[in-house]
Parts: structure tokens; sequence; C-alpha cells
């Protein structure tokens, strides 16, 4: 008996430290998850007779979301976005670790720093930026017309791709700097035997490198995609969810359901989507990892 | 001659790829400084201050500036503070619940933001923290929290407990252990935290825009989003000098987390040695 | 073990003072906004914190939508100056920027909080029903029984009666009101070979004339009409009301109930798709955002790259001298015609009028003065003032007859479209249809078929408004 309550005791005293966080984390993040819970049951809204009163009305919202197209199109605009900013950031920060690897020190220092701003820019700063770069007179017509080429309107042509590429601009640093952390992980030893051996740089890669690093590629790819799950100030800045649905992820989705038309009861429902994906892809994850 | 060309061939992929990401940037710097903006990447004919002169002398735009260093720096604080203090019993106790909390932690950094939005709004109106800067401070440290506290885990791993051990031999307590040996040599790590915790927020524009809402509160992100899409015929020279200065804090703050960086790593060594 | 102690009483400590900083003034101030909520409920004014001026003056604070004109605030400052009671009232003019479609959020916002509501504030006439429904509003009919303006006819009785409810309750004073056209440069007209003086018909005639303008013209924008989610309730309102209640039908049928999906409203979207399939309209790059209208009345329609325009009266307000993009010549260069029908059938031409109200937060503390203060701006010579330079048409028929009011380039001709006019339905479901009739044709425009966007028009509806009210024809 006394071991028991005094190991409690001796743990409870332990994990004084961590209190302030979990008071903090229980009123403003795990409160709001419940109630975003709880919200999705009722027909609640920001005006109207609704506002005044809120009804529980049970699972009518999923109801109504699951005859909802636009709910589809949605989560697939979401997986799509997802798809593609993962793809592209990944291949690209490993792109380019791989090549900064023993490059002249200044060329480096010049070339890094340029993907680097991508990453630090603010949101609104990175909307901006390609907003203007693939604006109808932006840079990149300019350079097509000089080629000769026809200008395309790609914010409204092809939305979906220009934010892709947009996300992708912003966010490829992240994924180069673990990459070269985890490239200077990999032995030189292990790649210098498969030299020897006379394996070619793409064996050397596929074979050698790709096993080293496969840790760092699952924890990127999680964190990567848990944080472009939620985006929503780059899309909405620069298309704003259209043209009609073409770029309406479910963030954006949830935002004009919401605050726009003003049913905060659908809108939570739609939100509540969003926790499960995240979630689900979270586990998945996690087991990937524990895996090794 | 074929090495000389495997040689170059990165050189000129990076070279490559490092114009095209330039390029957006160029156009903040450009345009800026232009009297005669438009959306293209081009020579200014008018070199001017002029669009700095306008977006700085503006009183609505200092203050914005103001209360986004407030916010931003308040909630980057809290969230070292108290995920450092959190990390410290994870990275170095013995606790039943530790992977229950860890993985629950994790799941929580899944969440994305905006979907708890309207519960948050009505939470703060009963509260009373609604159009309130500390609310929104306290707000944003909560949904940096989960994050902020696995990093510094992760960090605070990696500071070997003989270190400590060696303090707690000469009597040195838990608190000053933290204080005079963990957090000198995590300081990359917690720079990290700093400045991912305070990009983050003085970035976001969102949840500023829905838990604030008098004029004089909000921050410069809210502020660039309205000037971004409201009056009139958009003036790219002032947006890109709104934006330009607008970055400065983030660069800023990377550049000094380089140097820091740097010392940190040689502290390390000293761990090794 | 004393030191680790010492630790948790610190960390204790900052915390319960960071909370105790968070409740700080709040526990107050829960108490009397729960209060004023329920008592809001309840229909009477509830009581809440008070929101002192500087200087021992009461501090009233309006808020209104800032679209990049300044006459609204030029408004309320030249009222203030020649306000009698400047001594112990002090003004706090709190504009909101934002797209319409935000500002309306915003409010909604603002309004549930004692702290956040401002003491007066612009709402469109057809966000009133939801905001009262509710309780975010304040019942005006006590201070409008000595009103004499109100009660005299002063006050144009549809608009009068448009406000109030069954049971003699108002919630706003409506402050301006429009009506809608075609409005078309004439210089590009005659470059086309086209009649200077402008009518069609029926909306084949329309289609016809862009036909002509864009093989006469190439360089000019034939046609443009607000089909974008980023501009609200412009949108809904000069774009798809226009036509729908062109083929006879409306929004809501006899019994109440709305239209989710009927042969007219296909019409209506059919006609918008042929306008942006045949390409007499805009790029989508500059219409489907938040500054459409201003790009078309402020930059296109003067600049000679745009012929018609589907539009309101207000538009004009941009061209005067002390307007956001002056044309001198605009009285000449410019015609209006009436949007006709679209068979030319009974009553041959249509118009949606609406406008704008202002109201008195339920959550208000300075009640009476602001309502003094509302009857200030309303006053003769103060209102006639501003209703000009808002360029909008007056809500009080004394006005009307102002010569330098009634003599203003296309004033006579747009007040006529008032006798005839639509209205919005006064449902409070409204607000929310309206943002999917704006996804509806945003849609459209984006390439979706008229039959799909329909359907999808349906369901949103259906799932907002509940299966019992929507109908089918």
């Amino acid at each position: 008996m006394n071991k028991k309550s005094s190991r409690l005791f001796a743990e409870a005293r332990k994990s004084v430290l961590i209190l302030p966080s979990m008071v903090l984390l229980l009123i403003f993040f795990v409160t709001p998850i419940l109630l975003t819970v709880y919200y999705s049951f009722t027909n609640l809204a920001l005006s109207g007779e609704n506002a005044k009163q809120l009804k529980f009305i049970g699972l009518s919202n999923y109801v109504s979301m699951f005859k909802d197209r636009t709910v589809r199109i949605s989560i697939v605009n979401t997986l799509v976005f997802l798809l593609g900013s993962l793809i592209g950031q990944q291949v690209l920060g490993f792109l380019i670790a791989l090549n900064m690897r023993n490059r002249n020190r200044i060329f480096r220092g010049i070339v890094g720093p340029v993907f680097l701003a991508g990453w630090i820019m603010p949101e609104v700063v990175v909307a901006l930026c390609c907003s203007t770069f693939f604006g109808d007179e932006g840079t990149l017509n300019q350079i097509f017309s000089f080629f000769h080429l026809p200008t395309v309107e790609f914010l409204f042509a092809i939305p979906m791709a220009t934010v892709i590429l947009a996300n992708i601009w912003h966010g490829t640093a992240f994924s180069m700097m673990n990459f070269q952390s985890a490239l200077d992980g990999v032995p030189a030893d292990i790649e210098e035997a498969a030299k020897v051996d006379g394996a070619g740089p793409f064996q050397t890669m596929l074979r050698i490198i790709l096993p080293c690093i496969k840790n760092t590629i699952a924890t990127n790819t999680m964190l990567n995609t848990l944080s472009t799950l939620g985006v929503f100030g780059l899309i909405y800045m620069m298309t704003g969810g259209g043209p009609g649905t073409k770029t309406l992820t479910l963030p954006i989705f949830m935002y004009r359901q919401a605050f726009i038309s003003q049913q905060l009861g659908y809108g939570t429902a739609i939100s509540m989507i969003l926790l499960v994906i995240g979630i689900v892809l979270s586990v998945f994850y996690t087991r990937v990892m524990r895996k090794d | 001659m074929y090495w000389k060309f495997r040689k170059t061939v990165p050189y000129v992929v990076l070279t490559l790829l490092a114009i095209i990401f330039v390029l957006p940037l160029l156009w903040i710097l450009l345009a800026s400084f232009d009297g005669n903006a438009s959306q293209a990447v081009k020579m200014p004919t008018q070199w001017t201050l002029d669009n700095y002169k306008v977006i700085l002398s503006s009183q609505t735009n200092q203050r914005a500036f103001a209360n986004g260093l407030l916010i931003s720096f308040g909630q980057s604080v809290l969230v070292v503070l108290f995920a450092g203090l959190a990390a410290y019993p994870l990275s170095r106790y013995e606790l039943r619940y530790k992977s229950l909390f860890l993985y629950t932690i994790l799941f929580m950094t899944s969440l994305p933001i905006t979907a708890v939005m309207v519960p948050v709004y009505k939470m703060f109106l009963t509260i009373g923290l609604y159009d309130k800067t500390l609310g929104l401070i306290l707000f944003l440290t909560a949904t940096s929290m989960p994050y902020g506290i696995w990093l510094m885990k992760n960090f605070m791993d990696n500071v070997p407990i003989e270190l400590e051990e060696a303090a707690w031999v000469d009597g040195a307590s838990t608190l000053a252990s933290i204080r005079k040996i963990i957090a000198p040599l995590m300081f990359p790590g917690i720079c990290v935290v700093f400045i991912f915790t305070f990009s983050g927020s003085w970035g976001n524009f969102f949840i500023p825009y829905i838990l604030l809402q008098t004029l004089n509160k909000l921050p410069a992100s809210v502020t660039l989003y309205q000037f971004f899409g409201q009056h009139g015929m958009i003036i790219y020279g002032q947006l890109a000098a709104y934006s330009a200065v607008y970055a400065i804090p983030s660069i800023l703050l990377y550049i000094l987390s380089q140097n820091y960086m740097s010392k940190g790593f040689n502290m390390a060594g000293a761990a090794k040695g | 073990m004393k030191k680790m102690k010492k630790v948790a009483a610190a960390v204790l400590a900052s915390t319960m003072v960071l909370s105790l900083a968070a409740c700080q003034g709040s526990g107050a101030k829960t108490e009397t906004t729960a209060q004023g909520k329920t008592e809001a409920g309840s229909g009477e004014t509830g009581k809440t914190a008070e929101t002192p001026g500087t200087g021992g003056k009461t501090k009233i604070s309006i808020t209104f939508r800032d679209g990049g004109s300044d006459a609204l605030k030029n408004w309320f400052e030249h009222a203030y100056e020649t306000y009698d009671k400047k001594d112990s009232i002090e003004l706090d003019i709190a504009p909101i920027t934002a797209s319409e479609g935000d500002y309306f959020a915003k409010v909604a916002l603002a309004l549930q909080s004692a702290d956040t509501a401002p003491d007066i504030v612009c709402e469109d006439t057809f966000q009133l029903p939801s905001d009262v429904a509710a309780g975010y509003l304040t019942d005006l009919s006590g201070y409008l029984k000595d009103y004499k303006e109100w009660n005299d006819g002063t006050y144009y009785g549809p608009l009068v009666d448009g406000v109030t409810y069954s049971d003699g309750s108002v919630y706003g004073i409506p402050y301006c009101t429009d009506t809608r056209g075609l409005w078309y440069n004439k210089d590009i007209f005659k470059a086309a070979g086209l009649d200077k003086e402008w009518q069609p018909k029926t909306w084949q005639e329309i289609l016809d004339t862009c036909k002509v303008i864009k093989e006469k013209c190439p360089d000019v924008v034939p046609f443009w009409c607000n089909s974008g989610v980023a501009s609200g309730e412009a949108t809904s309102m000069q774009t798809y009301e226009m036509l729908l209640y062109g083929t006879g039908e409306q929004l809501l049928d006899e019994n109440d109930k709305w239209i989710a999906s009927s042969e007219n409203i296909l019409k209506s979207l059919n006609f918008i798709n042929t306008i942006y399939k045949d390409g007499y309209g805009p790029s989508l790059s500059k219409v489907l955002n938040g500054e459409a209208g201003n790009i078309a009345s402020r930059e296109y329609l003067p600049g000679g790259k745009l012929a018609i325009s589907l539009d309101g009266y207000w538009m004009t307000g941009n061209y005067k001298e002390t307007g956001s993009a002056p044309w001198p010549e605009y009285k000449d260069k410019l015609g209006i015609a009436a949007m006709p029908t679209s068979e030319g059938q009974k009553p041959g031409s249509i118009t949606m009028s609406g406008g704008w109200a202002l109201s008195i937060p339920q959550l208000s503390d300075q009640k009476d003065a602001s309502m003094d203060f509302i009857k200030h701006c309303m006053s003769y010579d103060i209102y006639l003032d501003t209703i000009i330079a808002q360029g909008n048409i007056a809500t009080r028929t004394d006005i009307a007859a102002d010569p330098t009011y009634a003599s203003q380039p296309f004033m006579e001709k747009c007040t006529g479209f008032l006798s005839g006019a639509f209205y919005r339905p006064r449902n409070s479901q409204y607000s929310t249809v309206t943002t999917h009739i704006q996804t509806m044709v945003e849609s459209v425009v984006s390439g979706t078929s008229p039959e799909d966007a329909m359907a999808q028009y349906k369901s949103d509806v259906t799932n907002s408004v509940g299966a019992d009210n929507t109908v089918t024809k």
C-alpha cells in the first residue's frame, strides 16, 4: 500500500513541471476539440433563430454531409493538395540536399538561403509573392511571352496545380534541411564500398542511401502531412477556394459554411472530417515509425 | 570530360532551381522600390522610397506591427518556457503515462487549428476572452504547445544525462540543472522552437482575424490580408513594401539563430570530450 | 525535496497569475454578458458594462463596411460636427474593412459580446431578419413613437413597411435604397454602330447586342455582371435575382417555401452561362474577386473597356467630383436601360430594390444617445448631403423632391424604377440561402453545367433550411 501511494506521489511530484502546459492544453486545446464534437451534433448558427437557441439534431449534419457533393469534392481536393505538396516538397528537398553535399562552401552559402527564404516567409507574404508570380501579368507569364508561348491564367485555368506549386515553394526548405542532416549521417565508407563494387550513382542512391535515411523520410512525411492538412491562408488568399470549387479544400469549405453561410453546426461537422483524417494519418505514421 | 560534366551537373541543377525559387522574392524587392510597380519582376523605371514611406508612416501600420510583435513574441516565450519545463520530466524521468502522453501530444499536432475556430470563438465569448490580446496569446501558445513539447523533448534527449548527474553530485537542484546545464546546451533547440513558433504565429492571419475585433488590436498579418484584397485598385508597390517590412522579423530571427546555432554545436562538442 | 516544492510553488504561482490575468475583468463581464444574452432573448434591454469615453463623455461607436469610399465616414463625421450634443457625446468611428461576405460574418461575431458590439451598426436590409431572429438588435419602435418623420409619411412607405414587423417592432432605420439596370457606354455603342438610346425588350436582345459589340469592338468586354462568391450579395442581387425575378418566378413560392429547383432557375443560369461561354463576359481573374464591382465601375466602364454593366444606381456616385473615379462627362457618355424580363412579358422590365439601415445592437449600452444621433444623421440637410455623395436613392420622400437631389443625372429614371420593384424575402434564412446562390452562380461561371449547379443549390438549400421548407417546381 505504502509503495504504491508513494510511487504515485513521486510521479506526481516529478510531473509538476508538466502542469502549466497541461492546464493550458486542457483549457485551450482539448476543450475546443470536445466542443467541436458537441457542436457538430447541433444546428448552431451565426445568425438567425439558431443563434439564439441551438438545438441538438443528432446525426443530421453527418447525414447531410454524406449526401453533399461538395463535401466529397473538398475531401478529394484536400488529398490532391496534400499528395502534390508532399511529393513535390520531398522529391525536390531530397534532390537539393543530395546535390548540395560536398559542394563549394560559398556556393552553398548563396544557394542555401535562397531556398530557405521561401520557408521563412510568413504565409501571407508567400501568398502574395506567388499570386503576383503566377498572375495574369506576372513574372511567369512575362517569361512565357518572352519565349513566344501563350500566356496562362494560372490561378483560374489550373488553380490546384498553382497552389500546390506555391506550397512546394513554401515548404521545400524544411524537407531539404531534414534530408541534409540525414544524409550527413550516412556513413561515407558504405558509399565508398559501393562505388568500389562498381555501383552507379543511381544504384547507390536506391540501395544504400535511401534505406539509411528511411526514418527521416517517414518523420518528414508525417510532419509535412500534418502541417499541410490545415493549410488555409495560402489557398484562401490566392484563390479563395475557387474558381467554383476547384481549390476548395476542407479548411476553406469549413470556413465558408461556418462563417459565410453562418451554419456553425454544419461547419464543425466538416471540421470533424479534418480531425479524423489527421488522426488516421498520424496513427498510420506512428505505426510505420514503430516498426523500426 | 565525363567526369567534369558529372561534376558540373549538380551546380547547374542547383543554380537553375535557385533562380526559379528566387524570382517570386525578387518581385518583392524590386516592386517595393518601384514607383510604378506591376505584377511582374522588372527593373523599376522609377526608383523610389515612397512606398516604404507611406507604409511606415501610417499609424495603423505601426500599431499593427507592434501588435504582431507583441503577440508572436509573447506566445513564443511562453511556448519555450512551458514546453521546456514539460519536456524535462518527459525526457528524464520514467513515468508510467509517458508514452500515452507523448502519443496524445502527437495526435494533437495533427489537428488543424482552423477546425476548432468555431468552438474557440464561442468559448472565448463565454469566458470573456473574445477580442482580448491576452486571450489570443494564450490560445496561440496552447496550439503550438504539442509541437513545441515534442521538439523540446527530442532536443533534450540529445543532452547527455551524465552532465546533469555531475551537477547533481555537486548539489545542484533540478531547476538549477535545467537552467545551467540543459538550457545552454539545448540552445540551438530552443532557438528552433522559438523561431518555428514565432513564424507560425507571425504569419497566421486567420486566428487573429476571428478572435480579435477592435481595429487597433489587429496584428500586421491581418492588416496585410485586408490590404491585399480591399481598397480599389491594388497598389503593388506599397503591397510589396509592406510585405518586405513584414518579412524582416522572420529573416532577422533566422539569421540570429544561425549565429547561436554554430555556438551551440561547439558546446555539444564539450560534452563529447 | 525542499527545492522541488519551491519549483512546484513557482510553477503553480505563475499559472495562477496567468489565469487570473486572463479572467481579469472577465469575472464581471461574464456575468453581464451572460445576463445580456438571456435578457436579449426576452426582448428587454440588457444591462452591460460601461464604455466610458474620454473626459467623462459618453462614447458611441459606429460600425459600417469600408469598401474603399469615404462617403459613409464623411457622413458620420459631418453629422458629428454639427451635432448639438457634441460636448457630452464622443463618436468612435470603427469601420470594418472586409469583403461583403466577410463583413456580415464579422458583424455577427461582434454583436454577440457587449465588449465588441458597437452602438450603431449599418446593416444591409436583407441581414435584418436573421439578426433580429438571433436577438442581436434592439427594437426601436419605442423611440419611433415620437419621431415625427417616421410617422407622417416622410419616409418612403414601402420601405417603412419593409422594416416593420407584424407586432409593430422595427429594427432599423433605412438610410438608402437602390434600383438596378443596364448601364452602358454610349461611345462604345456608337463605335459599334448601335443606337445610342438602347432599351432591350428581352434577354435575347441583350445577347444580340453583345454579339455585335464583340464583333465590332473586339478589345471591349461586352457585358459585366458580378458573378463570384467574393462579391457577395452583389452577385445574388445584381445578377441572379435580376434574372430570376425577370422570369416571373421569385425565391419563395406562395407558401413561403424556397424554390430549390425549377425551369426558371435553369433559364437564369443559362443566360449567365451563355454570357461567359460566348465570350461576352470579363476574364475570370477580374470578376471572381472582391473588387469586381469596383473594377467594372471605376476602371472599365469609364475607361472604355466595358460596354454594358448590370449594376445599381449607386455606381454613379463614383463619377462625381467627390467620387473615387471622377468622370466629368458621365451624364452624356453613360446610358441607363431598364433590365427586361426574359421574354418581354409583363411587367416588361424589373428591378430589385434593397438598401441599408442603421440599427442599434441589443448589447449596446448607449441606446438613447445612439438613437438621438441616428435621428440627427437622418435630418434633412445632413442626409441630403450624404445621399448625394453616396450616389444612392433617398429613403425620405421630401429629399426626393429636393431640386439638387432630383436633378442628378439618371436619378429620375432610376427612381422611376422603384415603382414595381421587387424586394428580397423578409426571411431569416435569406442570409444563408444567398450564399448558396453565390456559390451556384460562381460554379456556372467556372465551368459547371447549369443543371449540376442547380442540383448542388438544391442540396445546399435543403441542408440549411430543411426539406420541409423547400419545394421543386
